[in-house]
C-alpha cells in the first residue's frame, strides 16, 4: 500500500530529465558582471570608499548569492546583514543600481539589465552601521512610538481572555495589506521627505498606525492619534508615492498615509471607525467547536 | 492646536483663495459686475479682507512646513511656528491698512 502510494509521486523520466535539465540552465554561468560595493565602518574609517569584485554569474543568481560568494571567497570582511534568503524577514533591503530592493529577492542579472556592472550601497536615508548594513536603530524607534499592537481599555479580558475577539472577513480585510509589512525600512529610504526631516515618522510607522487604528479589536484611536498627528507625523507626507513604488510586498504606505490622515479628519468631527470588538461568547466557541 | 487643524485651515483656505480670488478678478476686469461689487465698499472689503487672511495663511503655513522639514530639530519646531505666527498677522495688519487707504477709507 505504502509503495502503492510512492509510485504516485515518482516523477516520469522525461520530466525529471527537463526538470534537472532546467536546473542546470538556472545555474550555469552565464556572464562577468563586476560589483562595485561600498565599504565603510564608522567606528574605524575615516571616509567611505568603494571596492570592486568580478563574479561570473547565473541566471538564477540573487544579489544576496553574488555577496555571499564574495564574502566567502574575496573579502570576508564584507558587512551585509540577512536572515531567511526569501522575502520575508526584511533583513537585506539595500540600494542595488540606485533603488531600494531586497537583496534575496533581486537577481543579479535582473539588476545589471544590459549592463554589466552592479552597485551595492546600504539604504538611502539610514545610518550606516557596516558597509551593506544599515542602523534600524531611529527605525524601529519610530514603529514602536505608533504602539502597534492590539489596545484595549477591559484589561481583564486582555489579561484573562475568555474567547477570541469578533471579527468578520470584511473587517480583517480593512487592514490586511498593512499586515504584510516585513519593516525592510525601503520604504523610509526611498521618502523625499525623510531625506531632510529625520524626524518625520516615516511610511513604514504611519502605514501601521493606520492598520492598528481600522482593526476593530483595537480601541486606541486617540491614543495614536495623539503620536501621529503632530509637526513631523502624517501631514508632513506628500504623497509623492516613493515609498509604494519601492514597497518589496505591496504594502503601499502612501496609501495608509492618505486614509490615515482622512480618519484624523473624521475623527475631529467625532466619527470613530468602529466599536472595540467583543470576545465572543462561550455558547459561539462551543458551537463552533463541535461544528453547530 | 493639532497639526490636523492646521493642515485642515490649509486646505479650506485653498477653497477660499479660488472663491474670494474669483470675486477679486471679477470685480477689476468685468465691465458687467465689477461696478456692482466695487459700489458696494463692505462686500469689496470684505472680500478683500478674507482673501488677504486665506493667502497668507496658505502661503505662510507652506513656508513653515517647508522650514519644518529642513530643519527638523524638535526645540526649533515649535520656534519656527511662532515666528512664523507673527510675521503673518504682522503682514495682514499691514496689508489691511494698505487696502483701507486704498479704498480711502483710512
Ligand atoms: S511598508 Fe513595505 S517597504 Fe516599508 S518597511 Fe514595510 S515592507 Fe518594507
Ligand atoms: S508618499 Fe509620503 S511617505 Fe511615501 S515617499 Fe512620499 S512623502 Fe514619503
Ligand atoms: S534575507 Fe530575509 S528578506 Fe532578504
Amino acid at each position: 500500500m505504502a509503495s502503492e502510494e510512492a509510485k504516485d509521486y515518482v516523477l516520469p523520466p522525461e520530466v525529471l530529465e527537463e526538470t534537472v535539465r532546467a536546473s542546470e540552465e538556472l545555474w550555469k554561468p552565464v556572464k562577468k558582471v563586476k560589483f562595485r560595493i561600498y565599504k565603510y565602518n564608522p567606528k574605524k574609517d575615516y571616509a567611505p570608499h568603494w571596492e570592486e569584485h568580478e563574479l561570473e554569474v547565473s541566471k538564477g543568481m540573487t544579489v544576496l548569492d553574488a555577496l555571499l560568494t564574495i564574502k566567502g571567497e574575496m573579502d570576508p570582511t564584507l558587512g551585509v546583514r540577512y536572515s531567511c534568503r526569501m522575502g520575508l524577514c526584511g533583513s537585506c533591503a539595500m540600494m542595488i543600481n540606485g533603488k531600494q530592493m531586497l537583496a534575496c529577492q533581486t537577481r543579479v542579472l535582473e539588476a545589471a539589465g544590459d549592463g554589466d556592472v552592479v552597485e551595492l550601497r546600504p539604504l538611502d536615508n539610514f545610518p550606516v552601521e557596516r558597509d551593506l548594513a544599515a542602523d534600524f536603530t531611529h527605525f524601529f524607534e519610530k514603529h514602536k512610538s505608533v504602539k502597534p499592537w492590539i489596545i484595549r481599555s477591559d484589561e481583564v479580558e486582555l489579561n484573562n481572555p475568555t474567547g477570541p475577539y469578533k471579527q468578520t472577513v470584511d473587517e480583517y480585510a480593512r487592514y490586511y495589506q498593512f499586515t504584510d509589512c516585513i519593516k525592510c525600512g525601503a520604504c523610509l529610504s526611498a521618502c523625499p521627505t525623510a531625506a531632510t526631516d529625520y524626524e518625520y515618522l516615516g511610511p513604514q510607522a504611519l502605514a501601521q498606525a493606520y492598520r492598528y487604528m481600522v482593526d476593530t479589536r483595537d480601541d486606541g484611536l486617540d491614543v495614536r492619534i495623539a503620536v501621529v498627528d503632530t509637526e513631523h507625523g502624517c501631514w508632513r507626507c506628500h504623497f509623492a508615492a516613493s515609498c509604494s513604488d519601492v514597497c518589496p510586498r505591496g504594502v503601499d504606505p502612501a496609501q495608509g498615509i492618505q486614509l490615515l490622515k482622512r480618519l484624523i479628519i473624521k475623527r475631529k468631527f467625532g466619527y470613530k471607525p468602529h466599536k472595540p470588538a467583543e470576545a465572543l461568547p462561550a455558547k459561539v466557541k462551543a458551537e463552533s467547536k463541535s461544528g453547530g | 492646536m493639532r497639526e490636523s487643524t492646521v493642515m485642515f485651515l490649509h486646505y479650506i483656505t485653498a477653497i477660499l483663495i479660488a472663491i474670494t480670488g474669483l470675486i477679486h478678478l471679477l470685480a477689476n476686469n468685468d465691465p458687467a459686475i465689477g461696478p456692482l461689487i466695487k459700489s458696494n465698499t463692505a462686500l469689496y472689503l470684505g472680500n478683500m479682507a478674507i482673501f488677504l487672511a486665506a493667502l497668507l495663511y496658505h502661503a505662510f503655513n507652506g513656508v513653515r512646513v517647508i522650514l519644518i522639514e529642513m530643519v527638523p530639530d524638535r526645540c526649533w519646531t515649535k520656534w519656527i511656528g511662532w515666528a512664523i505666527l507673527i510675521v503673518g498677522v504682522v503682514t495682514y495688519a499691514v496689508g489691511l491698512q494698505v487696502l483701507m487707504v486704498a479704498l480711502g477709507l483710512a
